[in-house]
């Protein structure tokens, strides 16, 4: 499931009387941790083609 | 968060500011639930004390608090990195395993291989769910010195496991690549540097000679494939030309590489340890050139380790890595076979004899291993239980890798990693580049297939 989460970010403040305010952001995904990962030593590709 | 059940009665959560140094945002970590949450800086007061943010996280902090004390305490072995042989042609400066065996220690025969194999198929099937395919990794010493073994392995488990291979490269040629790629291994190789001279200063063979081209020459090989990767080790001898060595892997065509810190489990590693100041600087220069590379021609180079940090601030369960959590994936997502049939949390700890779980073969095999006090030395360490990683806010973006180092480097189980503020500069970069918008462009297209959204606060 792709789904777009990232709120708009905002690094730039607007020129207004009143400063504008960066939303705030927070994202959090969550999946079936079994089998996740490995070390460092060896990276597993989920997808194998050629 | 203690081992046990995280249910019961918990305090309201505490947010801890942390300044990323962006322009505009501040970060607000819960350390407990790795949750976190980027607000404008001018409003971190306000909305420590209170406010919409905060009563979203309420409602969610259980379901954090369970997943991540899932992925820490809860797993299952899903992995086996099996070392078929002791010896290696190249005699690499940081190897973690000792000199005598790489030089002349022993294979495993191909009746042992098939029988240990036999062996871990039927004890993954006892724990994985039907359907499920665990790993199997053939790794080093250089595994393909025994090649002949190997891709005996490899044809009569082929409905068994998910094969990788991890090499230095010099004995890849064209038959060892056909054989390979026919049937969907995945290949690491390694490479130091963007020319001969700067991939001599650490790998080589016994007698000194280069083997920066043969490397290259596998790489050409391997260019179209659909799973391959890099490792580049990074230290003293390199972290000058780390910009270099990502321009050279995009040009090549590598999908994924890992810049990653050399590890200092034996003291011959620690010579060329660079510091945490210049390992970020070289760091942070090479990712921000994949970020040229990808903005200016569309073709990512994904820089595995440090994506894995990103992702485990944006979905803690979909790591890909099992280094940077505590307690890493040790002996509880993984462990290693030796070549003389002996297992251990992982391949780190093979030239260290304390850490040997018991043999394979042996009454008991798997399972004992699992609850040797080898094992559990390893598997217990948690940075929530020790100082000063029980005060840090980002203690499970990091984990304080790696458990190997700190016992043989910095004094035991209890002392924290070897690159400590180098650690908290990738999770401030990683959370500016959240900010920034820009966090998919250094992530695998399609990081987050089979992901839900638990958490998507914007205020």
């Amino acid at each position: 499931m792709t789904q777009t989460v990232l709120t708009k970010p905002q690094t730039q403040r607007a020129s207004s009387p009143s400063p504008a305010v960066a939303p705030a952001i927070a994202v959090r995904k969550t999946c079936n941790p079994d089998g996740v990962g490995l070390s460092h030593y060896v990276l597993m590709d989920k997808k194998v083609a050629r | 968060m203690s081992a046990d059940s995280p249910a019961g009665t918990h305090p309201d959560p505490t947010l801890t500011s942390l300044d990323i140094g962006h322009p505009v945002y501040a970060a607000l970590l819960d350390p407990d639930t790795a949750f976190w949450a980027l607000v404008d800086k001018t409003r971190v007061a306000d909305t420590l004390a209170g406010g919409p943010l905060r009563d979203a996280y309420r409602q969610h902090a259980d379901a954090c608090r369970r997943e991540l004390h899932a992925l820490r305490f809860e797993l299952k072995p899903s992995g086996v990195y099996l070392n078929p042989t002791e010896r290696c042609n190249l005699n690499c400066r940081y190897c973690y395993l000792p000199e005598s065996q790489r030089r002349s220690g022993g294979h495993m025969s191909v009746d042992q291989l098939l029988a240990s194999l036999s062996r871990l198929r039927d004890y993954f099937r006892s724990i994985m769910p039907e359907g499920g395919r665990p790993r199997a990794i053939f790794h080093g010493a250089e595994p393909l010195m025994n090649r002949d073994a190997v891709f005996a392995a490899i044809d009569a488990f082929a409905g068994d496991f998910i094969f990788g291979l991890q090499t230095n490269g010099t004995l890849l040629d064209d038959g060892a690549v056909s054989f390979l790629t026919a049937r969907n291994v995945s290949i690491g190789l390694s490479l130091d540097g963007p020319s001969a001279g700067i991939t001599d200063a650490t790998r080589h063979t016994w007698s000194s000679r280069s083997v920066h081209n043969r490397v290259l020459a596998a790489m050409n090989r391997l260019r179209g494939y659909g799973s391959w990767s890099v490792i580049t080790t990074c230290t003293t001898e390199n972290l000058p030309y780390l910009t270099a060595m990502v321009e050279l892997f995009h040009a090549r065509e590598v999908p994924t590489c890992m810049l990653n810190a050399v590890r200092c489990t034996l003291a011959g590693a620690r010579d060329v340890k660079p510091d945490d100041g210049a390992m970020s600087r070289a760091f942070f220069a090479a990712l921000d050139r994949t970020h040229e590379l990808y903005r200016d021609g569309g073709r990512k180079l994904v820089v595995a380790n440090f994506a894995n940090i990103l992702i485990a601030i944006l979905a803690p369960t979909a790591r890909r890595l099992m280094c940077d959590i505590s307690p890493c994936g040790a002996g509880r997502a993984f462990f290693a076979l030796a070549a003389d049939g002996n297992l251990y949390p992982c391949s780190e700890f093979i030239g260290l004899p304390r850490f040997k779980g018991g043999h394979l073969l042996a009454d008991g095999g798997i399972e004992a291993a699992l609850t040797s006090d080898a094992f559990r030395s390893v598997i217990g360490r948690n940075v929530d239980a020790f100082s000063p990683c029980d005060q840090c806010v980002i203690r499970h973006f990091c984990g304080s890798p790696c458990p190997a180092e700190a016992h043989e480097m910095n004094g035991g189980m209890t002392s924290t990693g070897v690159f400590c503020a180098f650690y908290r500069e990738q999770v401030n970069y990683a959370l500016r580049l959240i900010a920034d918008g820009k966090a998919d462009d250094y992530l695998w297209d399609g990081w987050d297939d089979g992901t839900e959204t638990l958490i998507d606060l914007a205020h």
